[in-house]
C-alpha cells in the first residue's frame, strides 16, 4: 500500500549512518561551512528536482582525467521566476564554482555556493557574501 | 497532568551561510509575506458560484519561493531580502497582521518524551524528510481549489510530491472501507457552515506527523478545516483533535491569498541526500 514508505524503510536498514533530511535538513549537519573549495569545470548535468536542485560539474585534472562532482543546490521553489533556468546552467561554458565539501568525506560531494564564468556574469546560489571564486582565467 | 512543550528553540532553528541566516520558520510566515504584498486583497468583493456559495476556485499558492533574482549583465544571485513587488501587487487597504509561530500542541504528559524523541532524530524518523508525503493536516491548506456543487478538489504541488483530496459534498458519512482504514490524507468529507466550507477528517494513519520536530499523532486524529473566503483571500483554520495522544485540541491557522499564476506540478522529489547525514540538525520547512 506504501511502496515509497518500503522502499525508503528498506534504504533506512541498508544505511548505518543518520538519514537523509530532504526539505527540513541543515546545511552543516551534511556540508563543511568551514571549508570552501574551488573547482573549475563545465556543468554537465542538472537534476531540477525536489528537494534540492543537483548539479554536476565535470572537472578535468591535469592528466586529462574527468572527474564529476554532483553539488547540491537551491530548492527547485526558490527559482521560481528567476529566469535562471536550467538551460542556462547547461550552457557548455567554463565555469569556476565555489562550494563545501561532504562531511561525511564522499568523493566529488558538495554544496553549491556559486558559479563564476570567465566573461564576469555568476549564479551565487549559496547566498550571502559567497567567497569570490579565484580569478577567470583568461580567455584562450 | 498538560505539559506544554518546550520545543520553541527548534522551530526557528535556522541554516546559516556565510553568517547569513536562512530562515525556513515559522510556517506562518510565508503566508504573511504573501499577504504583505496584496494588502487590500481581503478587502475585495468576494465571489459567489451559480449556487450561491462563495467561490473557492482558485490557486491559492503561497510558496515563500522566488529567492533567487537577477542582479544584471546575465548574472543572479540568492537574496533573503524579499522580492520585488509584483506588477499586479494592490496598493493601500489595512497592513497584514506580523508573522507570529503557531502555537505548539500540547500532549499528554506521557507522550513528551516519545516527541522529544521523535524531534532529537527527525532526520531519521520524519518520514516527510524522505520525499513522502506529509498527509493530513501537516500537508497545510490546499494550493489549487477546483469547486463544484458537488465536490471540491484539493491540489498540492508539494516539495514531497503532488497530491490531491476528493471532498464529497453530498452529505455522506465518512467511508467504513476495511482497506483504507487509515491513509496519508485520509478521508473527508465537506458541508456548508453558512459561508464557510467545513471539511472534516478521520481515518489518518499514524505514520505522519501533525508538523515539523516530532509532533506525532495517534490513528485517533480527527482534523476539522475550516475555510471562508473574504475578497480574494481565505481564513483557513486547521483543528486537530487527538484523545489519545494530545492534552486538548490544536487550532492554526492560516490566510490564503489568490495567485494570479496558474498552478505548476512540483519537480520529482529524490532522495539525494541518503546517507550523507552526519548528525540530526534540521530546521522547519514552511507548509
Amino acid at each position: 500500500m506504501r511502496t515509497k514508505k518500503r522502499l525508503a524503510l528498506a534504504a533506512v536498514a541498508a544505511l548505518a549512518a543518520a538519514l537523509p533530511l530532504v526539505a527540513h535538513h541543515a546545511v552543516s549537519a551534511e556540508f563543511d561551512s568551514g571549508k570552501v573549495i574551488t573547482l573549475k569545470g563545465t556543468v554537465s548535468k542538472v537534476d531540477w528536482v525536489n528537494p534540492h536542485i543537483f548539479i554536476y560539474l565535470d572537472v578535468k585534472d591535469d592528466s586529462g582525467k574527468i572527474t564529476t562532482w554532483r553539488l547540491q543546490s537551491v530548492p527547485p521553489m526558490f527559482m521560481k521566476g528567476s529566469g535562471l533556468t536550467k538551460e542556462k546552467l547547461l550552457d557548455g561554458a567554463e565555469t569556476t564554482v565555489t562550494a563545501y565539501p561532504a562531511k561525511d568525506g564522499t568523493d566529488a560531494f558538495g554544496f553549491l555556493l556559486k558559479l563564476a564564468y570567465p566573461d564576469g556574469h555568476f549564479y551565487n546560489l549559496g547566498g550571502g557574501n559567497a567567497p569570490a571564486p579565484a580569478p577567470p582565467s583568461p580567455a584562450k | 497532568m498538560k505539559l506544554q512543550l518546550g520545543l520553541a528553540a527548534t522551530l526557528m532553528v535556522t541554516v546559516s551561510v556565510f553568517g547569513q541566516d536562512l530562515n525556513y520558520g515559522p510556517p506562518a510566515s510565508s503566508y504573511v509575506a504573501e499577504a504583505l504584498k496584496y494588502p487590500d486583497a481581503a478587502s475585495k468583493p468576494t465571489p459567489k458560484t451559480a449556487d450561491g456559495h462563495p467561490d473557492l476556485n482558485g490557486v491559492w499558492h503561497h510558496f515563500f519561493g522566488e529567492l533567487v533574482h537577477p542582479v544584471g549583465d546575465g548574472s543572479f544571485a540568492l537574496g533573503f531580502g524579499g522580492a520585488p513587488r509584483p506588477a499586479n501587487a494592490s496598493a493601500g487597504g489595512p497592513p497584514p497582521p506580523r508573522p507570529r509561530p503557531d502555537p505548539l500542541p500540547e500532549y499528554k504528559a506521557q507522550y513528551v518524551t516519545k516527541v522529544k524523541f521523535f524531534n532529537d532524530n527527525q532526520v531519521k524518523e520524519d518520514h516527510a524528510l524522505h520525499c513522502m508525503n506529509p498527509g493530513v493536516p501537516r500537508i497545510g491548506p490546499p494550493h489549487q481549489i477546483i469547486q463544484t456543487a458537488k465536490q471540491m478538489v484539493f491540489l498540492y504541488a508539494d516539495s514531497t510530491g503532488n497530491e490531491w483530496r476528493v471532498i464529497p459534498l453530498d452529505g455522506r458519512a465518512h467511508s467504513t472501507d476495511p482497506e483504507t482504514d487509515s491513509t496519508d490524507n485520509g478521508d473527508s468529507v465537506g458541508h456548508w457552515d453558512g459561508d464557510t466550507l467545513v471539511v472534516d477528517v478521520t481515518r489518518l494513519n499514524d505514520d505522519n506527523w501533525l508538523a515539523d520536530n516530532g509532533l506525532f499523532h495517534s490513528k485517533k486524529l480527527h482534523v476539522v478545516e475550516r475555510l471562508r473566503r473574504v475578497g480574494d483571500t481565505i481564513q483557513y483554520q486547521m483543528t486537530a483533535e487527538d484523545p489519545d495522544v494530545l492534552a486538548k485540541p490544536w487550532t492554526i491557522s492560516r490566510i490564503l491569498t489568490l495567485q494570479m499564476d496558474t498552478l505548476e506540478a512540483a519537480p520529482a522529489c529524490v532522495d539525494n541526500d541518503a546517507g550523507h547525514y552526519v548528525n540530526q540538525e534540521h530546521h522547519d520547512n514552511a507548509r
